[in-house]
């Protein structure tokens, strides 16, 4: 479905990615884990258009992507849920729901857009009880199952999810990653990114770990979760293991 | 859940094999150039980074890695991973004297594992079979890859053990063996041995017979299936790396899978180090995309062979090669093990004090199975009055190679004239 080749990006005349090469199967989750700066969103945001590529290739149901303009890659069917969620804090609820909508709305799909809405209020009830309230009140967890209800307003095929575990409690990460192998099972192809490989992996059907802008290991996401270096790297497991045998 | 996805690559479609392709390739190149010097340099000497590798054609400006480098490297100069990672390490005997060591983690323990119970699968193994692992010590590992992947379809595993071949007959017989994997020279002398003990294959459950380590012809094979009511499914290995079941037939015996979802296959003339033109025959060089422990890039294997161009009936997109007689280089085979002639010189020269000037060293096939057979020419060196001498001096050295190779040896002595110089 998604296909990623050599891509090379990054910011100023720094590369952040130094020929990337990936792809993402229709209903599949996959998973992309790495360290701070391993080159994680600028991955997913010349995917989702934000920045142009220096070079490579992005391919979406074999159409090329390179020059596509951000809204015209939403209509494509790819949806972002962006790290720090981008919502509009003194907004509602509804309206924040509503912008996610706002392609179709224009066109006048207003009458499936209210279908929509009921559906991600079915998905998410906490935000039809809070439909009215501006975003910026809601809890960090809230304010993530807003971002994506968000993404899922435009009918992605796809989401692109940027660390959607930043900043939430244990307790509340497994809440949005139920949330995300739900929507997997009604159909939407998944690719997140994630300092937290341990969740991710946990839900994800592959991964690929990316360091430093290379991938350096690919496989089935369970495994990634048993991998020495995945271990050693990004599971804590080493210092977990030194840790239990302290408290013995 | 998708199971192209899932790790099984045999039914990939062509687009879908080069980017997976590309993508392990990638990750290959990464690794290797960043966790081993060897590669590092050599990368380097090219003036090429990892990412110069866009395309799965690029890895033809990689330089070779050949046999010389695991002895060069010995022993651990090649791997890829620390070694508390490595939960394995396995020696062959190497070339000119020196052990081979190869390395694995868990990981590539568990791929090696699903990579042999695919092949065998295709070989209609089953939790219903018993399977026997009758090879010779030099391919021990192989055993044990054999072992994990027959258990993994719950088949019923009697091992690798060190009973002489008179002694597995009765094992296969008492045992009802019903798969046996084997090289085809000890499927011979299995055979031989069957018929010399008075026992009937009707009194066997054999029906499978898997033949590994050298390439076995068809006339050979159809010899076999007649006189052991089986039918033989021939799988392609490499002895002193990673392991068996690389390439493997399916139920249509026409060429063999190679597992391109773990192995770049490019097929090389072996003068050149051009590809050969479709559906000529060249060298067989093989870039692992998986392993971890012990990466492989542009590994020159000596075989030969040719790839057959079209699809497989059998569905698997996995191209087919034909694994051809002749080897590109001048190793002999003998029951899977390779041994280089030099090799055989220096321990001719250990034995007898002197190198002889007049030695030639071949692969002889003796009814089905082959040995290694040495010819001296007689020299004043050797020259003895006494024909005892003489033949104590050739015992030896049949001896002393036996415990070098461990293959079949024989020594003979020839008058000076008859014999070519060495190789």
């Amino acid at each position: 479905m998604l296909i990623v080749r050599n891509l090379r990006a990054g910011y100023g005349r720094i590369e952040a990615l130094h020929g990337v090469s990936l792809s993402v199967r229709r209903g599949e989750i996959v998973a992309i884990v790495g360290a701070n700066g391993a080159g994680k969103s600028t991955l997913l945001r010349a995917v989702a258009g934000l920045i142009v590529p220096w070079q490579g290739e992005v391919l979406f149901e074999d159409r090329s992507l390179a020059g596509t303009k951000p809204p015209a890659i939403v209509a494509a069917g790819i949806g972002l849920v962006p790290e720090g969620r981008w919502l509009f804090p003194p907004m509602s609820v509804l309206d924040n729901l509503r912008l996610g909508a706002y392609l179709r709305l224009r066109r006048g799909d207003k009458e499936a857009v209210r279908k929509d809405l009921e559906r991600v209020f079915a998905l998410f009830p906490i935000l039809a009880e809070r439909r009215k309230q501006p975003a910026g009140s809601l809890s960090g967890g809230e304010q993530q199952m807003l971002a994506i209800a968000r993404a899922l307003m435009s009918r992605p095929k796809m989401l692109l999810l940027d660390e959607p575990s930043t900043g939430l409690a244990p307790l509340l990460v497994e809440k949005i990653f139920e949330t995300i192998v739900q929507l997997n099972g009604e159909g939407i192809t998944f690719l997140l990114v994630e300092q937290n490989a341990r969740a991710a992996l946990a839900v994800a059907n592959r991964g690929y770990v990316l360091e430093t802008g290379r991938m350096v290991l690919q496989g089935r996401a369970r495994d990634l979760l048993e991998d020495q270096e995945v271990k050693r790297a990004y599971l804590g497991k080493d210092y977990r293991d030194f840790a239990e045998g302290r408290a013995r | 859940m998708n199971d192209a996805g899932n790790g099984n690559g045999e039914w990939l479609t062509p687009a879908e094999r080069r980017q997976q392709q590309l993508e392990r390739l990638q990750i290959s190149c990464n690794r290797a150039y960043k966790n081993v010097p060897f590669y590092r340099n050599r990368f380097q000497a090219a003036d090429l980074s990892p990412q110069d590798i866009g395309s799965l054609e690029d890895v033809r400006r990689l330089p070779f890695t050949e046999r010389r480098h695991f002895g060069e490297h010995y022993p651990y100069g090649l791997f890829a991973v620390p070694l508390r990672d490595i939960v394995r390490i396995h020696t062959a005997p190497g070339i000119g004297g020196s052990l081979t060591v190869s390395g694995y983690t868990a990981r590539d323990l568990k791929m090696w594992k699903e990579m042999v119970a695919r092949a065998l699968k295709a070989a209609g193994v089953s939790a219903d079979d018993i399977l026997q692992i009758v090879l010779h010590p030099g391919l021990a590992n192989w055993g044990r890859d054999y072992k994990d992947g027959a258990e993994a379809l719950q088949a019923s595993v009697i091992p690798l053990n060190a009973l002489h071949l008179s002694k597995q007959i009765l094992v296969l017989r008492d045992y009802k063996t019903s798969v046996l994997i084997t090289t085809p020279s000890s499927a011979v002398q299995i055979q031989e041995l069957l018929f010399a003990a008075d026992i009937n294959p009707n009194e066997l459950s054999l029906k499978t017979l898997i033949l590994v380590g050298e390439p076995a012809s068809r006339e050979l094979r159809r010899g076999i299936e007649e006189h052991l009511h089986v039918t033989t499914w021939q799988h392609y290995g490499l002895s002193e790396v990673p392991g068996p079941a690389v390439a493997y037939e399916c139920e249509g015996h026409e060429g063999l899978h190679v597992s391109e979802d773990h192995f770049l296959v490019e097929v090389l003339d072996p003068k050149t180090h051009e590809p050969v033109p479709e559906g000529e025959s060249g060298e067989l060089v093989l870039t692992s995309l998986t392993i971890q422990a012990f990466p492989l890039i542009r590994f020159r294997t000596g075989d030969r062979v040719r790839v057959l161009a079209e699809g497989c009936p059998c569905g698997r997109t996995l191209r087919r090669m034909e694994w051809l007689p002749d080897r590109v280089d001048e190793l002999l085979v003998i029951q899977g093990v390779k041994i280089q002639k030099d090799q055989v010189a220096v321990r001719v020269a250990q034995t007898l004090g002197f190198s002889p000037k007049k030695l030639s060293v071949h692969l002889v096939r003796q009814g089905g199975y082959s040995a290694l057979e040495v010819q001296l020419g007689m020299e004043e060196d050797l020259f003895s009055d006494e024909i005892k001498e003489l033949e104590r001096l050739v015992r030896k050295t049949a001896f002393e190679l036996r415990q070098e190779f461990g293959v079949p040896v024989e020594v003979r002595l020839l008058e000076g004239p008859s014999v070519e110089g060495h190789p």
